[in-house]
């Protein structure tokens, strides 16, 4: 069932394009994280679900119910802030309390609900702290707590873990991946960070300059990226340019300068033949091959059980690769191959976004 | 280390040029001769009673302090309204309210009661207490759009945000965020607006009648006629008046934060 349905959304703030026209669906329980870079409109889009921006236009859907004109504070959605706004002149329990007040529930309800929503967020008997005497963490939790006690009908979070310290913000994703799975909500989640979308996320949706680039489960962008862009966002990749020399049934071939073979690998949508594209392959499928492409290793860089190298090929195109430390020699060169099943063919831009700049 | 210990001089020399003709009229207010003398030859509270058992002083001060309090009060709920409206403008607008409010902190103060003056005259309302909380409230409203202004610039504007996303009404977003977090600036400026009004001389001249006339007005009448010890007494109750709003105002300021 879709909880969330985003149908033709776009802002504009004077000549200023914030967001394109956008379609996005999101299914009831579903933990969906807008990815992209500060700019692509992810923001927007969640202050619009909000109700804190009217689109230019198009409509929310929220339920069956088409929420765009009614106000923020009657759509019933949590929003947990970057910076987490808790009012700093109201004790823990009062923050949290504070959405249950306006909703008059009475006395002893409210005590119930705030004590097991602050302990549900490992918060049990802070409820008398006040907020500036909480760290970023323990405030981060606040905000969530916040927003969850309402019961929200969707959870919206902007960079929530943004200010925390890199250690703290892997303990917060697992929590609130857990806390997630415990009691699936609807979600939307805004990051800049690749790693942290993968996490939590049951659905990823990447952004680009105010446009939904390619939507999907993690796994699918990262094994199959629509474009150039959302190969470089997730995860680390080798790119290597091209030029499509055959194209048939799913699978390409590209023809790189300096190279003897042609790189062959799967298909994206949006190639022509004879036209730059680029061979997508992830460091991890970089591996050695008896007869394979002689390339230097330039540097070598030891993380643990995992050895990282950087190759180059005879065409002075450098490639990642990533293998167990027992897998490679130490010698200063190596001969190297790839599967054609983890190799894609890639459009610099996808063909949805080539008619974007077309246009 | 001598230039040190002269600025640390000059300096205190400064302060002294600025704070001892006010401290000067305090012990002169409880000289026992009927001139100022200083210092009192002799020590007496006795001009304390003259200035409480002559009725126009009495009426003075009664007039003084209902004037202060409704101009005060007038002030904070008008400068508070201007600073939340102003802090919503952008750019060019915002300019031009800003200087719309300050303004009649600028314009010359004479200026302004001839203007006032024969308003009040074709309105009826000279010698009246409202018309000169009217007045004041125009010279003390500024002090508190500013004063409120610089504490809604510290205020986070995602806290309403988020308690309007809570569910909360606009009323109730300002009745229990927005007013409790600005409440340093809405006091400061509410201690601004009564000094203002308490000490303000000029328009309270003009617009004063034979009944009505605030504490400095009846000081300048007096000291017309004669140089008494009943003006260092009026004056230093002004002086106490305005210590006793500054430190109620720090004392409040600190419990709101």
């Amino acid at each position: 069932m879709t909880a969330v349905r985003f149908a033709g959304i776009s802002k504009t703030f004077g000549d200023i394009v914030a967001l394109q026209p956008t379609d996005l669906d999101v299914a009831s329980g579903q933990f969906l994280t807008l990815l992209g870079p500060s700019g692509s409109g992810k923001t927007t889009l969640l202050n619009i679900c909000a109700g804190y921006l009217a689109p230019s236009a198009g409509c929310v859907i929220v339920g069956d119910k088409d929420v765009t004109r009614i106000p923020a504070r009657a759509r019933n959605m949590g929003m947990v802030f970057q910076n987490y706004a808790l009012f700093p002149h109201m004790t823990v329990f009062e923050n949290v309390a504070y959405g249950l007040r306006v909703r008059r529930i009475d006395r002893a309800e409210i005590e119930r609900r705030v004590t097991d929503t602050l302990a549900m967020v490992q918060l049990g008997g802070f409820g008398d702290r006040a907020i500036t005497r909480l760290s970023g963490g323990q405030q981060q939790r606040v905000a969530l707590a916040r927003a969850m006690v309402i019961e929200p009908d969707i959870l919206l979070m902007d960079e929530p873990l943004g200010a925390l310290d890199r250690q703290l913000r892997k303990d917060v994703q697992l929590e609130i991946r857990r806390l997630h799975i415990a009691r699936p909500r609807t979600t939307i989640y805004v990051t800049h960070d690749q790693e942290e979308a993968l996490v939590m996320s049951d659905r990823i949706a990447v952004m680009r300059a105010g446009r939904i680039v390619q939507a999907g489960s993690g796994r699918d962008l990262y094994e199959r990226p629509l474009d150039v862009f959302v190969a470089r966002f997730l995860g680390e990749s080798n790119l290597i340019p091209g030029i499509v020399a055959s194209l048939d049934d799913g699978t390409a071939g590209l023809r790189v300068d300096g190279l003897t073979k042609p790189i062959e690998g799967r298909a994206t949508q949006g190639l022509c033949l004879h036209q730059p594209a680029f061979a997508l392959i992830r460091p991890e499928s970089v591996r050695p091959i008896a007869d394979g492409i002689q390339a230097t290793v330039v540097e070598r860089v030891y993380l643990g059980e995992i050895i990282a190298l950087r190759l180059r090929l005879p065409n002075a195109q450098e490639l990642w690769c990533r293998r167990f430390a027992a897998e490679i020699p130490d010698s200063p060169t190596q001969a190297i191959g790839w599967d054609r099943a983890a190799v894609s063919i890639l459009p610099e831009l996808s063909p949805e976004e080539r008619n974007q700049v077309l246009c | 280390m001598a230039g040190r210990v002269a600025l640390s001089t000059f300096a205190a020399l400064v302060g002294a040029f600025l704070v001892l003709p006010i401290l000067a009229v305090i012990p002169a207010a409880f000289n026992a001769s009927s001139f100022i003398r200083l210092p009192p030859e002799a020590w007496s509270v006795r001009w304390w009673s003259v200035f409480f058992a002559d009725p126009s002083w009495r009426r003075a001060l009664f007039t003084s302090l209902q004037v202060a309090t409704l101009a005060c009060g007038l002030s904070v709920i008008l400068g508070t309204a201007a600073a939340l409206g102003i802090a919503r403008l952008g750019g060019r607008t915002r300019q031009i309210a800003l200087a719309v409010f300050v303004g009649p902190v600028i314009v010359p103060v004479i200026v302004l009661a001839v203007a006032l003056y024969s308003l009040a005259r074709s309105a009826g309302l000279v010698g009246t207490v409202t018309m000169l909380a009217i007045a004041h409230t125009m010279l003390a409203l500024p002090y508190v759009a500013l004063n409120v202004g610089v504490s809604l610039a510290a205020l986070d504007p995602r806290l309403a945000m988020a308690a309007t996303g809570l569910g909360a009404s606009p009323a109730r977003v300002f009745r229990t965020i927005t007013l409790p977090l600005i409440m340093p600036g809405v006091i400061g400026g509410a201690v601004f607006a009564f000094v203002t009004s308490f000490d303000e001389v000029v328009l309270s001249v003009f617009l004063a009648g034979p009944q009505v006339k605030t504490l400095p007005v009846r000081i300048w009448e007096e000291i017309r006629v004669e140089y008494t010890p009943l003006v260092a007494v009026a004056a230093t109750i002004m002086i106490g008046l305005a210590l006793a709003a500054a430190a109620a105002s720090r004392l409040l300021q600190r419990r709101a934060a």
